[in-house]
């Protein structure tokens, strides 16, 4: 149960105080050009690396999604007055994660992998949000986000079967996923203190990255792969 | 924009009619590769997810060189919204197909409707630039829309399902 009321429509949601408008738009604003930025900086370039027809067939249609994703998050941004000028990719640099230069399809499964865990745990933390339409929105992304991570590791699982593949796969775990815990944000995140304030989102960022860090290595586990040390999570 | 009305994924595993091999024959042609080459009409999903998990470079190359050239003249908006509207539409048929020959491979229907969606944004492409009827991207439309699934050129064998 939310501690914050329900805000079950755009209607209702223009009417709620100024500082939870702006808190419920920076959280719609970022998914929307997160699923923009991976769709155009990693699925869409991943077609012409997949090895075969069913696999760049298989990533056209993971592409198309993550954009719908994008669609869906920024149609929202737009019903709650989130400024055109700030859904663009040219006024807001990308996160860290987004930055990665991927050149082989070994790189992108493992994106997907593990780059698109994260994203679950990120829309996990939208699934009980007081503001009903985000929630409903998260919902209906989250079966997609799952098949998108399963994705990576059913690839994953079938390259390290061979030895110059695994190399491969291990060697990008080592590089992307150090990464991935900024993606949760800093540690006594002021935003994220507003989020939980209004029941927007659930965790605090701290805890998120480690449930995160949990989980990403049980996935490396299972396919015998070594998490990397990260020294500096927060 | 492609029809929302065709046929998507209702002929898989049914002989080819003259048209279509007319359609094949035209579309290989059209990409430089030998007209006549021998079919494989495939009879069900599990051999078509065989035979697509093989590599098919030759043939892949052949249609991203003239996606390449068609895409000198015109560019389409990957986000658009009526576009996104279509692609879920081929991720239905090409699940309701599935479904009705008992395949429940997610991976598999995802990548049936990829391929339709590839398919259509090439035929998208072939209409924008006025490529004409024979073009190769229109005429494998003509198969995707007419209910088939064009697999691709493996060895010397093009298969189609």
């Amino acid at each position: 149960m939310s501690a914050y009321p329900e805000v079950k429509t755009v209607e209702a949601f223009k009417r709620q105080p100024e500082e939870y408008q702006t808190a419920v738009k920076k959280v719609v604003r970022s998914h929307a050009l997160n699923e923009l930025y991976g769709a155009q900086v990693f699925d869409e370039p991943a077609i012409a690396l997949a090895p075969t027809p069913y696999a760049k067939w298989l990533t056209c249609r993971v592409a198309m999604e993550e954009y719908h994703h994008h669609v869906r998050f920024k149609t929202l941004a737009d019903e709650i007055g989130v400024k055109p000028e700030e859904m663009s990719t040219a006024n807001k640099r990308p996160l860290n994660i987004f930055e990665f230069p991927m050149k082989s399809w070994e790189e992108f499964c493992v994106i997907k992998m593990l780059g698109d865990l994260a994203e679950i745990l990120q829309v996990e933390d939208l699934l009980h949000c007081s503001f009903v339409p985000l929630r409903n929105l998260a919902r209906t992304t989250m079966p997609e986000e799952k098949f998108h991570a399963q994705f990576g590791k059913d690839f994953c699982t079938e390259l390290v079967k061979t030895p110059g593949s695994r190399m491969k796969v291990q060697d990008m775990v080592n590089r992307f996923y150090p990464e991935v815990p900024l993606f949760f944000g800093a540690t006594g995140s002021h935003n994220n203190e507003l989020y939980r304030k209004y029941s927007i989102k659930q965790r605090k960022n701290e805890e998120m990255r480690a449930d995160y860090l949990n989980r990403a290595k049980l996935v490396l586990d299972s396919l015998g792969l070594q998490a990397p040390e990260i020294a500096a999570a927060a | 924009m492609v029809d929302l009305h065709a046929a998507w994924f209702s002929a898989l595993g049914t002989v080819l009619g003259e048209g279509e091999i007319a359609d094949i024959s035209t579309y290989l042609k059209g990409l430089g590769l030998r007209a006549s080459l021998p079919l494989l009409t495939v009879e069900s999903w599990d051999e078509a997810a065989g035979i697509v998990s093989k590599p098919a470079d030759s043939w892949w190359s052949a249609e991203e060189a003239e996606r390449a050239r068609l895409e000198k003249d015109v560019r389409f908006d990957p986000a658009d919204r009526d576009w996104l509207a279509l692609t879920d539409t081929l991720h239905g048929a090409a699940a309701v197909a599935a479904a009705r020959s008992g395949c429940a491979d997610q991976g598999l229907i995802r990548a049936a409707a990829g391929a339709a969606i590839y398919a259509a944004y090439q035929y998208r492409l072939a209409q924008a630039t006025r490529a004409g009827d024979d073009h190769p991207f229109v005429r494998k439309y003509a198969l995707f829309s007419g209910g088939r699934w064009p697999l691709g050129l493996y060895g010397d064998l093009f298969a189609i399902f």
